[in-house]
């Protein structure tokens, strides 16, 4: 088992409020409760390794993907729901109740998030955090402080072992 | 009583005495907007106010443009009753909310912006008229509309240096009554704040104009000259073995003494001048209006300040003002590089040898006596900062000053990394310095190799380094081999789009035959690297997209070259046409970039320009389809420059960093009632497709950038032919670079002749199958589906009042 709570360090801060740290089982527990979660990945996730993980994400818990930045083209052919989005944009509408969402049926309770640059998305759900009730669970290699939830700073191999253990609990 | 004016009068009884009175602070200003209210066609917003522009524009902008608030901090400590905590929109001690506190603290940088042109501009204009007096005349080449940033906000049109003064007062009034409006307890309200940002944008291309449009005419840089030189731009071209004066900066009047003095003293081919940032591409313009053979050089971007100083290859470094890093003068102490510092806004608490005798000055500085000085007296300057770079340069040489390790040091150096992560934490790029450390201890330095073109030069990672591991210098080390390849060529700024260019492609922009311009600007904090640029330039040259460039994106797009050696302004030609590439000068210039479209306005469709902000800006939001690409904005600077496109209805694109802004403006598509025009013919509602779906947004990679800017140049005045070619190439590259057609390609399509004319049978069958649109499969047509319809001579404005029946 990873321990994805430990290092929460951080090189600049957002201020007071910092996300809690969770571990992949409590991760994929909040995952499987949610009523409308929504997986949202960047770029980072061309690495093949991360890639598989995420296609197993969604094809366990059936999450439709929201595939911002250029993640889409490794996800064309991944036998997922995954349609493409710019991120800045999405951080904005996930905080508008009226949004119909990436299928028309509904703005989401939920967002996952992995494969983005830390900075790039802490800023982007810095919206969500300050003006909407939206959850966010960052299951990524860095401690995203924006989010609602995070793991901790892991090392690339702790970060896809941490992740399997998630996949494992969905 | 009457008013004093300037000129000469006498006192009744003293009859000898004659008092004249040259200047009276605000007095050109006032006459010059009495003049303008003169003008039969102005419109209604001359010399405008900060409310000006707010009702019957920017807030129609900002209704379906809505500003996306992502703060940075959760707290304010703007004031003494805070600091305050605002996260989740709380209210500070002072009242103002999360939102109201992020679009003062936006606002805030787009103002700073603002000063620092306009700044730049005042100190021109002063300078140029003190040295070639008010009556040189502003010669920018053949054109009518010389100066259409100046002319929109206050009906002048300029001819003369002397002319534009009243124009530079209007800016610097503004500015002052804008700057006013952050003081705690002022302004709350963030929509308001982001009215008057818009408004200090409009200023800001203003401001760009006067210092862009002084220094062609007076320094006899190109002259709207599409055959401008080709410049050597690149670390690499820099000869080691002759004195190498390094400037830094944008605001080129200093250089140009140093540039007289080396012609002067015959100099020119015994020595390098090369600059950084604007300063650079300023300095390769000047007296290059006849195309003489160049001899300055650009050695790159910002970001390479720190590494081109580290690679002690500068025997003097000069730095003006703006975008210059704050720790030039330690970093250059240690490697003997005297700094000069020649404008009064940046004097780094250098001793002041302004008033000394320049070989007194020349034997301290040579001395190493004092680190540097600052010099504003600029005749002085010129001979003082070349004979120290000829002085200089045998006492480093002989000292072989480099900070660059030798093989044996890097080795040790590298040995010494723990792995600790600590730099990696601190790196503003993410950069896996650890991991790179560790292949290169077993002996693989691609990794640290390849972190050189994505590594700013900001030094974030050695002051956290516990081994004090001069990480930048281990970077440079391994990069030297790509460091002396470093060899571009860059077009010199050419200045202003010409009347001609604008009547030629005028009619091609409107109808979208010509599928856009894309204005590549700004700063070079890339997400990813340097070649970004290169390879969006380049994809959107290939498929004859207009691509103009200024500032450090100029730079960076020359500095690649294809497999036969040629770089992209070797490639396709410098004109204002279908596949040109058009750089057109220093971050000053993009108010060129902005006077273009303002141009075809103008010129081709005869709409006024005085006073006529909102109605210009109309006309260039519904129908020239124009997107910015200020790919690695860092500056305050580029904010400004940024939302004065966004006034004036031109998006623009930002690199993943620049959502650090914290602000941009993105539509809902999904919401209807915001999709809709008026026909200025009668007046009637008409629905138009949600494009540009946004005028301010950050792409997460240059592969996503690509089509959304492509997309992003749907107009609703496209013709069939037009549209067609917009759909075809937005398609191809969302295809190409997303990996699958975009999903809502059809909200675009009114006709059958919309359609991309290579696939219009397949997608017929798309619209049929998969949104239920009636085709008859007969005449290829289709009977009915769009929400939106074509009609050629429709006229669409956002703005009521310009309709016939309203
Ligand atoms: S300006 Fe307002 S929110 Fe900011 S510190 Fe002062 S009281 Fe607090
Ligand atoms: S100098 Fe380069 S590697 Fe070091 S922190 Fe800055 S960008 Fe990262
Ligand atoms: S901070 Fe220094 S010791 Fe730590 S990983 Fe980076 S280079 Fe190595």
């Amino acid at each position: 088992m990873v321990d994805t709570t430990k290092n929460t360090k951080l090189f600049t801060s957002y201020g007071v409020s910092t996300s809690k740290t969770v571990t992949p089982e409590m991760a994929a527990k909040l995952i499987s409760k949610a009523k409308r979660p929504l997986l949202m990945v960047g770029t980072l996730t061309l690495d093949p390794e991360l890639l598989d993980r995420v296609v197993k994400i969604s094809k366990t818990a059936n999450i439709p993907i929201a595939a911002t930045g250029s993640s889409k083209v490794s996800l064309a052919d991944k036998d997922v729901d995954a349609k493409y989005i710019n991120a800045h944009m999405l951080g904005f509408y996930l905080t508008d109740p009226n949004w119909p969402g990436l299928d028309g049926n509904g703005n989401y309770d939920t967002v996952i998030v992995l494969g983005f640059k830390k900075f790039y998305i802490n800023q982007v759900l810095s919206a969500a955090k300050n003006f909407s009730n939206l959850k966010t669970i960052a299951i990524e290699r860095g401690y995203i402080q924006n989010s609602t939830m995070s793991f901790g700073n892991l090392s690339k191999a702790d970060h896809y072992a941490a992740l399997d253990e998630l996949i494992d609990n969905l | 009583m009457s008013k004093l004016t300037t000129g000469s009068f006498s006192i009744e009884d003293l009859e000898s005495v004659q008092i004249t009175i040259n200047n009276i602070v605000g007095a050109a200003k006032e006459a010059a907007e009495e003049k303008a209210k003169e003008l039969v066609k102005a419109g209604p917003t001359l010399f405008p106010g900060l409310e000006s522009y707010r009702d019957d524009w920017n807030f129609k902008l900002l209704d379906r443009y809505e500003p996306v608030i992502t703060p940075m901090c959760d707290q304010c400590c703007y004031c003494t009753y805070g600091p305050c905590d605002l996260s989740g929109n709380k209210r500070g001690a002072c009242g103002i909310d999360m939102l109201g506190h992020n679009g003062r603290e936006f606002f805030l940088r787009v103002i700073t912006g603002t000063a620092c042109h306009a700044a730049h501009g005042r100190h021109l204009l002063d300078h140029l008229i003190e040295t070639f007096g008010e009556d040189l005349p502003l010669n920018l080449g053949q054109s009518n509309v010389l100066t259409p940033n100046i002319t929109i906000s206050t009906g002048l049109s300029p001819k003369t240096l002397g002319e534009i003064k009243p124009a530079m007062e209007f800016v610097e009034e503004q500015l002052t009554q804008l700057l006013a409006t952050v003081h705690a307890g002022q302004e709350s309200a963030e929509i308001d704040y982001d009215s008057k940002a818009l408004f200090s944008g409009s200023l800001d291309h203003v401001g760009m104009e006067i210092s862009d449009v002084v220094q062609v005419a007076a320094y006899d840089f190109p002259k709207a000259d599409p055959d401008a030189p080709l410049i050597e731009i690149g670390m690499g071209t820099i000869d080691k073995s002759k004195p190498f004066l390094c400037v830094i900066g944008h605001n080129v009047g200093g250089v140009t003494y140093m540039m007289d003095y080396m012609e002067e003293h015959e100099l020119t081919d015994k020595m390098e001048i090369a600059g950084l940032c604007c300063t650079a591409i300023d300095l390769t313009r000047y007296k290059e209006a006849d195309e003489r053979p160049p001899y300055a050089k650009v050695i790159g971007s910002m970001s390479k300040e720190l590494k081109v100083i580290r690679s002690g290859m500068p025997d003097v470094v000069v730095v003006d003002e703006q975008c210059v890093r704050g720790d030039i003068v330690p970093e250059a102490q240690k490697l003997k590089i005297p700094v000069i510092a020649s404008n009064a806004k940046i004097m780094y608490g250098l001793p002041n040898r302004t008033d000394a005798d320049v070989n007194e000055t020349l034997e301290e500085l040579k001395s190493g006596k004092i680190p540097g000085c600052v010099m504003l007296d600029y005749d002085k300057l010129g001979e003082l900062c070349i004979r120290l770079t000829m002085e200089m340069a045998p006492i480093r040489d002989a000292e072989g000053i480099t900070a660059i390790p030798t093989d044996e040091e890097f080795t040790n150096l590298v040995a010494k990394c723990a792995d600790c992560g600590a730099c990696l934490l601190a790196c503003p790029e993410e950069l896996d310095i650890p991991e790179a450390m560790g292949f290169a201890k077993e002996g693989d330095f691609s990794y640290l190799e390849e972190l050189h073109d994505t590594c700013i030069g900001c030094r974030r990672c050695e002051q956290v380094c516990k081994k004090e591991i001069p990480i930048l210098n281990i970077i440079e080390k391994v990069a030297q081999k790509q460091i002396a390849e470093e060899k571009g060529l860059m077009r010199a700024g050419r200045g202003q789009v010409s009347d001609a260019e604008i009547r030629a492609e005028g009619l091609n922009l409107v109808m979208g035959t010509t599928p856009g311009i894309i204005a590549i600007i700004g700063c070079p904090n890339y997400a990813e690297g340097t070649k970004d640029v290169y390879y969006i330039a380049e994809e959107f040259l290939k498929r004859n997209f207009i691509v103009v460039t200024t500032g450090c994106g100029a730079m960076d797009i020359g500095m690649f070259k294809d497999e036969d050696g040629k770089t992209l302004y070797e490639r396709y030609p410098g004109g204002f046409q279908c596949g040109g590439l058009v750089n057109i000068g220093s971050c000053v210039s993009n108010a060129h970039i902005t006077g273009a479209a303002e141009k075809v306005a103008a010129i081709f469709a005869q709409r006024t320009l005085e006073g006529n902000l909102a109605e210009i800006s109309d006309y260039i939001l519904n129908r020239v389809g124009a997107c910015g690409l200020a790919w690695g904005a860092f500056s305050q600077k580029a904010s400004s420059i940024g939302t004065g496109c966004n006034i004036l209805g031109i998006p623009a694109v930002l690199g993943p960093h620049s959502s650090k802004y914290r602000r941009a403006l993105i539509a809902k598509t999904y919401e209807e009632d915001k999709w809709k025009v008026y026909d200025a013919r009668n007046g009637q509602e008409m629905p138009i497709p949600p494009a540009p779906e946004f005028l301010l947004t950050t792409a997460e990679t240059w592969q996503e950038a690509i089509p959304m800017m492509a997309k992003a140049c749907i107009r609703p005045s496209d013709n069939n032919m037009g549209r067609a070619i917009k759909l075809t190439h937005w398609m191809e590259l969302h295809k190409k670079y997303l990996g699958e057609e975009p999903e809502d390609w059809w909200k675009f399509v009114r006709n059958e002749a919309d359609l991309p004319l290579a696939k219009r049978e397949d997608l017929l069958k798309k619209l049929e199958a998969v949104h239920g649109w009636e085709i008859d499969w007969k005449r290829k047509k289709i009977i009915s589906g769009p929400k939106i319809k074509f009609d050629v001579s429709a006229q669409p404005t956002n703005l009521k009042r310009l309709c016939k029946e309203a």
